[in-house]
């Protein structure tokens, strides 16, 4: 271990001032939802624990979350995320290609035996022996599983490694699947979204690499500190939904006045997610804000929901709000009742065992 | 004469997989097939599904250019319903559009492309130690100058479109968000941030300085900004004739709004302007993984053939407009457009060129684009009203920003029967046609040095990435 530098060092490396390494540990802090006590706790970690080495591979996927990655997230955090998971191994960014970078992929796994954390973005498709998705001569199944064995944990970004996301729409060409259906012992925090959040991302590896466990997760194995509310929660346009002020056409006059866009098929009652909330593009705005509705990105199956522009349900106004809330737990329950049972069979590490108890009796 | 068959791939930092089989003979390249190895059918997954979704399928087809792919579906979808979208949604859509690929143009340049100069490979060449400060993969300080810009330019769609990657501001009748005058002054700070940003690193001069260059002459006297190392690059590696293509070249035209295109539609062919008419476009599946005929788009399938018979060897379709092979991009927009310096450079053609034409894009666009949002009437209507038909056809095409993008649907019984969509990358990595004729990469790589136990030859990298492939986008 002792030839893994710490974060500090990495960052020192890349010329970040310790100023601006306080600056990003009380960021890192606030973005996790943590006191500010906690401030001095991240940077003796960051000062004194190895780095946690990270490998990013790419499947079936149209790049997105690398995109929302390195394009929105707060500048600071990114760099220094990606100043430290950047020595390791990414497909899309990395300086090497060719037989050079699979080289580089054998050494990291080699060399991390066990201790790396994998960062699947996209999924592989199963159909044809996983023909549709090649790799470096080999189907990316076969590198996912490779990887995946000497893994400490798996992080599935964004919709298609997490859930399948449109590439997986009926009739689904490719049979392109999720990981934690394809790697099933080892334990899987799901990030969805399409993409996710910047800022989610880079809260998530943080906390991982920072205190060195997986966040708490819920029932579908998502980091509830992003995941634990609705997008209508927090929704800046709530008041107008409670009282009854809807759009009822595209940049109408109540589209002007920024009016409640559920009539438009906003997804926001029945979607978990951190957008009203952290917001896009560095915090810019979000969808709901910019006069779309919520098509529901990050959950599971929301390809194949019907229209995106369907309504939630029929129901009129107060009545939506008790049946929205119905459906929302009526959804995830049987997912999570599957991710519950599927965890019950595969050997998961201690922390995660320990979280995936305190949700079940939650739930109880 | 020794002949050997060499395999480069995968091509990191490129957007989705790409792997090329190069046979060398004495040194050279002697012939070239790129494979596109992945496959994920969008143009079945919607069929059968409510046209309107097409907007929120299609730009998942990839995380890069999907402002260019909700463009293509709205245009295609208001097409079907024979509508227009409101004048003034139209601007904000191309304001949109024109962000992403002006981004696209920074990340290609900072990210993908450059980076190849810091090789230890070129440890000798004079430029050696700038190239490696400057563009060293993740580290170099243009590559932060140029991420933090474009998160900055970002914040126009973020606004406008809600969030970025996979905006769904685009409709057919226009763009959901009515910018307010706030938001226009907004828009326009950050439009001048990102002019700070090319002035101070790109450029190294004013933006109406690289525009207003007119000849070759004089685009080699510039030495300013990141493009200045590049031309030294160039120079010193004699990228003028590397990888050099047909100059023949293709634009649906782009940004189009009320007072037309911002950038002219049209093909270029032995150094002249012809009209742009896609009645003969056939897509040759000959050597795709797909059964069928070649076919218009319009009566295109997408069968891939599972038993990938042998004489075939990508997933990429090759399509030819009248049985020829077309190049499209920056440099082929500009050289229609007639800017006097893409026109200069539109028979050399070669990486060199290529590269130039993004960075003149760059500098027009950018000029556009603030008068673009200057123009925009924050009273006026964003959106029209738009049924769509229960059965119908549309096409629509836009600019993406490695080229022509085409989008054609037909609805049947108010359900998507048939959607095909014709990506820039398909066009620029096509394989082979049934005459045998090679896609544009596959033609430009021909002639490019490999040196003795080179297994993935620099020439190869800077002429393949010259084209900036999104193989995503190539094979949806």
């Amino acid at each position: 271990m002792s030839e893994i530098e710490t974060f500090y060092d990495v960052m020192r490396r890349q010329g970040i001032t310790r100023r601006s390494f306080m600056k990003y540990c009380s960021l890192t802090a606030a973005a996790l939802g943590l006191s500010p006590s906690f401030v001095p706790k991240i940077a003796h970690a960051m000062e004194n624990k190895p780095r946690t080495p990270v490998i990013w591979v790419h499947g079936l996927e149209c790049t997105c979350c690398s995109e929302s990655f390195i394009r929105s997230a707060h500048p600071l955090a990114k760099d220094v995320v990606l100043s430290m998971i950047s020595l390791d191994y990414d497909d899309t960014l990395m300086a090497a290609a060719g037989h050079a970078a699979e080289a580089a992929f054998e050494e990291t796994i080699e060399k991390y035996r066990g201790n790396y954390i994998l960062a699947v973005e996209g999924n592989p498709p199963l159909n044809e022996d996983g023909m549709y998705c090649i790799t470096g001569g080999k189907p990316f199944v076969e590198k996912l599983r490779h990887a995946a064995k000497d893994a400490k944990a798996i992080i599935s970004w964004g919709a298609c490694a997490s859930y399948g996301c449109v590439q997986a729409a009926k009739p689904n060409p490719t049979q392109a699947t999720p990981v934690h259906k394809v790697i099933t012992d080892k334990p899987i925090i799901k990030v969805p979204g399409c993409p996710p959040i910047a800022e989610v991302m880079t809260g998530v590896i943080t906390y991982m690499l920072t205190f060195d466990r997986l966040p708490e997760l819920d029932r579908q194995g998502r980091p509830a500190m992003f995941y634990s509310q609705r997008i209508h929660d927090k929704c800046y346009r709530r008041p107008h939904f409670d009282a009854g002020q809807f759009v009822e056409a595209w940049d109408d006059e109540n589209a002007r006045k920024g009016y409640c866009l559920y009539k438009m098929g906003c997804k926001g009652p029945t979607t978990y997610n951190a957008c009203s909330t952290v917001r896009w593009n560095e915090g810019v705005s979000f969808p709901i804000q910019s006069g779309h509705g919520c098509i529901g990105c990050s959950e599971d199956g929301f390809w194949d929901q019907g229209s995106f522009y369907d309504r939630v349900t029929d129901l009129t106004q107060f009545g939506v709000e008790a049946n929205a809330d119905k459906i929302g737990i009526a959804a995830t329950g049987v997912v999570g009742a599957g991710v519950a049972a599927h965890a019950a069979v595969t050997a998961l590490k201690a922390a995660q065992r320990k979280t995936q108890t305190r949700t079940e009796k939650e739930e109880a | 004469m020794t002949k050997t068959s060499l395999l480069v791939g995968p091509f990191n930092r490129v957007e989705g997989d790409l792997e090329i089989r190069l046979e060398v003979s004495e040194g050279h390249v002697s012939a070239a097939y790129v494979n596109s190895p992945l496959f994920r059918g969008f143009e079945r997954i919607l069929q059968g599904k409510d046209p309107i979704d097409a907007l929120t399928i299609t730009p998942r087809i990839c995380g890069i250019c999907s402002i260019s792919q909700s463009a293509a579906a709205a245009r295609a979808l208001a097409d079907v319903a024979g509508a227009e979208p409101a004048p003034e949604g139209e601007k904000v859509a191309a304001l949109l559009h024109a962000v992403e690929n002006l981004a696209d143009h920074l990340t290609h340049f900072n990210l993908f492309f450059m980076p190849d100069f810091a090789r230890p490979d070129y440890a000798k060449r004079p430029w050696h130690d700038r190239a490696v400060a400057r563009f060293t993969a993740l580290q170099g300080s243009g590559l932060r100058a140029a991420t933090e810009a474009r998160a900055q330019l970002f914040h126009i769609v973020g606004l406008l479109g809600g969030k970025w990657p996979h905006t769904l501001a685009i409709q057919p009748g226009g763009a959901t968000r009515a910018p307010s005058l706030r938001d226009k002054i907004r828009i326009a700070a950050d439009l001048k941030t990102f002019r700070h940003y090319l002035e101070e690193h790109l450029f190294g001069a004013p933006v109406e300085d690289f525009a207003a260059l007119s000849s070759a002459e004089a685009l080699e006297n510039w030495r300013t900004g990141d493009i200045g190392l590049f031309l030294e690059i160039a120079a010193e590696l004699d990228l003028n004739s590397s990888g050099v293509g047909q100059a023949r070249y293709l634009s649906y035209g782009a940004y189009p709004t009320a007072d037309g295109h911002m950038f002219a539609p049209g093909l270029w062919e032995q150094g002249q302007l012809v009209p742009l008419a896609l009645d003969n476009l056939q897509e040759d599946l000959s050597h795709a993984w797909m059964l069928g005929e070649a076919a218009h788009p319009t009566q295109g399938m997408t069968v891939p053939d599972e038993t990938m018979r042998e004489e075939a060897y990508s997933w990429c379709k090759a399509p030819r407009l009248g049985g020829e092979v077309y190049e499209t991009g920056a440099l082929a927009r500009q050289v229609i457009d007639g800017h006097p310096l893409a026109r200069a450079l539109a028979d050399e053609n070669g990486v060199h060129a290529r590269v130039v034409g993004r960075m003149l894009e760059i500098a027009l666009t950018q000029i556009a684009v603030e008068a673009l949002v200057q123009g925009i009437q924050p009273e006026a209507a964003f959106m029209r009203d738009v049924t769509l038909p229960k059965e119908g056809e549309g096409i629509g095409l836009v600019e993406a920003a490695r080229g022509s993008l085409g989008h054609w649907l037909r609805i049947e019984g108010g359900k998507i029967s048939s959607y095909q969509i014709i990506a820039p990358t398909t066009w620029n990595f096509s394989p082979r046609d049934s005459r045998g004729v090679p896609g544009p990469v596959e033609a430009a790589l021909v002639g490019a040095p490999v040196a003795e136990g080179e297994e993935t030859p620099l020439s190869v990298q800077h002429i393949v990435r010259s084209f900036d492939p999104c193989m995503v986008c190539t094979v949806h």
